[in-house]
């Protein structure tokens, strides 16, 4: 009987309440779950069921699932997909179940334990065993595991349900629905304790003995493989049967790269992946290991790939400084300054110092000082571009970077940009939409001769003139993820990418 | 000096004393002073011109600014030339006015002026006296290219011709460089040189 009464946690469905035997057996014969009307707020309220007040009904209860093979204990667990054949099987426990505590030599009942306290090289116990073993592990491994913290209150718990259930391997929850528990165990660890079985000591020391003799063999074919696992088997597959399930998730440390407990850390240790050499690779979750793989190959040919960027800048050298522009001193100088048009090399700050010079006319300017071919404007970059394709794609992703700046002509539609839509700024009203805001301004001014010039405003013509108060501006800007580099500001000068 | 000019400068002084036109005495750049602000250059009168076998010299100056202006350059060397000025040397060339690139370098300088020797621009003179004899009496002008070649540059050629009217200015109490000039510019009519440098 429970001493908490009906203050305990748990239900007390038989011993706390009036219903008699055979209103219980009637529910139960007609294969619903069994929950009289005027307990319904209890059953409600009450997870599992108070295993202290619960022993005569489980008596009872047997008694009708074996007149009733076909009739389900689903009344036992929340998770009530059951196999009615099994059933019968589930009778075992009729005599004083031996003490598993007893076995592992730690019972605090001592000589007062309801259970047997008897050393037996009992089938039940021998298939038991490596989980037992297992199981005190666990234990252990739940107080000092890394991620323990927050699994420590939910973990001893489920423990002990789970221990519950070793106890009597022919016990009366039927093995599905065993398995969809362990599962959801898994899962969802936060809801250890919700989805934890009840707890029941008593419950098979009580059972009437109803055809003992086949429960042992069937048990251990059938059902032994999944209705012992330990929360050790559950949280460590390798450990168990070796086919760890593809839900179970790897032991972060290692996945990161060092597991402080290497082999004797009760998370699962993945393969070892040879990209990033970390073992990260699950055993038997193919998407994730494709994904991993994936990422490190992508992670790769992203290393790769600045490293050739890093080997075709090393000895450029700038066409006007004569420095290698790598190795320009102070850092903020090791910039390329790539024009669009001609493949000539320079330093950012160099070449834009050129495309200022007063003295000359705009047409020299605006040329290659090599080739004299004219390129509108400089793209800023941390590295060379020798191919079509990179400096396509590094120039896209300048433009790209600056559309996304808002126009300080435009000002989001207070204002006018001369250089309408050859404008490189964002062109937009306050809640987002974009404007084409036509071509550039033309102007017209009749020359000496008469004849009409037609002017446009272009903003590259402006650009290298503001360049200078721009270099501050585009540090800031997360600019274009490879190559151009906007982020070599002097703050970090540490490998971008 | 401003440091880029310096360095470049520096680095430049290196390029061209191991380039290959120095080995083939094309060229040639020496330091004025250690500030590398000044340099002294030399070229080569390039083949089959009337400059063809002398040297000449180059005063070369740095600005501050530079690589983004040219350096200013005139020749030192008396030379026969329509886009050089017989008197002060001073160069017409666009590269080191208002074509000038950053990129360009002592050497690419040299080179150009090199180039500007055998291939003259008589429409846009430094010396109209000679851009004029150049477009209206090509061979005068050739024959006394040379002959300053020779008398200024150390070039192999020899006037007889020449020689002996210079000879006549220079008896009379004039300086044969003027004397020269005065023949030069008057496509060596004595009479009218003679008129000119006395009157």
């Amino acid at each position: 009987m429970c001493r908490e009464g009906d203050r305990c946690r748990y239900l007390h469905e038989e011993g706390s309440s009036s219903s008699s035997d055979e209103d219980q057996t009637k529910i139960l014969t007609e294969g619903k779950v069994s929950k009289t009307p005027k307990k319904q707020t209890d059953l409600d309220n009450k997870i599992g069921r108070c295993s202290a007040s619960s022993s005569n009904s489980d008596a009872n209860r047997t008694n009708v699932n074996e007149e009733h093979p076909t009739s389900a204990p689903t009344d036992e667990m929340d998770l009530s997909s059951t196999s009615s054949s099994n059933s019968t099987d589930s009778q075992a426990g009729v005599e004083p179940v031996i003490c598993q505590y007893f076995q592992q030599g730690c019972c605090m009942f001592g000589d007062n334990c309801f259970n047997k306290h008897e050393v037996l090289a009992n089938t039940d116990h021998s298939s038991c065993k490596s989980s037992d073993v297992l199981q005190s592990t666990s234990v252990k491994s739940s107080i000092i595991a890394p991620s323990a913290s927050e699994k420590d209150a939910s973990a001893p718990q489920v423990q002990l349900a789970k221990t519950s259930r070793q106890h009597s391997p022919p016990t009366v929850l039927p093995s599905s629905s065993l398995e969809i528990n362990e599962l959801k165990t898994v899962e969802s660890k936060t809801r250890l304790r919700v989805n934890a079985p009840e707890f029941i000591p008593g419950k098979f020391a009580c059972a009437p003995p109803a055809d003992p003799a086949p429960a042992p063999d069937h048990v251990n074919d059938t059902k032994e493989a999944s209705s012992s696992k330990t929360w050790a088997q559950v949280v460590n597959c390798t450990a168990g049967n070796g086919v760890p399930s593809p839900n179970v998730s790897l032991c972060p440390y290692a996945e990161a790269g060092d597991c402080p407990y290497a082999e004797n850390c009760t998370y699962l240790h993945g393969d070892t992946c040879e990209f990033c050499g970390n073992s990260c690779l699950h055993p038997t979750n193919e998407e994730q290991r494709k994904s991993h793989t994936d990422e490190c190959i992508k992670q790769h040919e992203r290393e790769m790939e600045l490293a050739f960027a890093v080997a075709r800048s090393k000895d450029k050298q700038c066409g006007v400084c004569f420095e290698v522009v790598v190795d320009k001193n102070p850092a903020s100088e090791q910039r390329f300054g790539i024009l669009p048009n001609c493949n000539h090399c320079f330093c950012l700050a160099c070449i834009r110092k050129w495309r200022q010079a007063k003295q000359f006319e705009n047409k020299i300017i605006r040329a290659c000082p090599e080739c004299r071919v004219t390129s509108d404007f400089v793209c800023p970059s941390m590295y060379w571009v020798d191919t079509k394709e990179e400096k396509d794609k590094l120039i896209m992703a300048y433009k790209d970077a600056l559309s996304n700046k808002q126009c300080k002509y435009f000002k989001q539609g207070r204002g006018k940009c001369p250089f309408g839509n050859k404008c490189f700024y964002l062109h937009a009203y306050p809640d987002g939409t974009k404007v084409d805001t036509g071509p550039p301004i033309r102007r017209h001014r009749q020359n000496a001769d008469g004849e009409t010039d037609v002017l446009q405003l272009f903003l590259w013509d402006f650009l290298d003139e503001r360049d200078n108060r721009w270099l501050y501006s585009l540090d800031d800007l997360d600019l274009v993820a490879f190559l151009s580099g906007s982020d070599d500001s002097d703050a970090s000068e540490i490998d971008y990418f | 000096m401003a440091n880029i000019a310096a360095q470049r400068i520096k680095r430049e002084f290196k390029e061209v004393i191991k380039s290959e036109e120095v080995a083939k005495c094309a060229i040639k750049v020496e330091l004025v002073s250690d500030s590398y602000t000044e340099l002294k250059g030399e070229i080569a009168g390039p083949p089959d011109t009337p400059y063809e076998g002398g040297n000449f010299v180059l005063e070369i100056k740095v600005p501050e600014t530079y690589p983004f202006n040219p350096p200013k350059v005139r020749f030192l060397t008396k030379i026969w030339h329509p886009n050089i000025s017989s008197v002060t040397g001073a160069i017409c060339l666009d590269i080191l006015k208002d074509q000038w690139a950053a990129a360009m370098t002592l050497r690419t300088v040299l080179l150009s002026l090199q180039a500007l020797l055998s291939a003259a621009e008589p429409d846009d003179p430094q010396d109209a006296v000679v851009a004029k004899q150049y477009k209206d009496a090509p061979d005068m002008f050739r024959l006394t290219a040379r002959y300053w070649t020779a008398a200024y540059a150390g070039g192999p050629y020899s006037n007889p011709d020449f020689d002996s009217k210079i000879r006549r200015l220079t008896d009379m109490g004039i300086e044969s460089h003027d004397a020269r000039v005065a023949l030069s510019s008057f496509n060596w009519d004595l009479e009218r040189a003679t008129e000119q440098l006395f009157s």
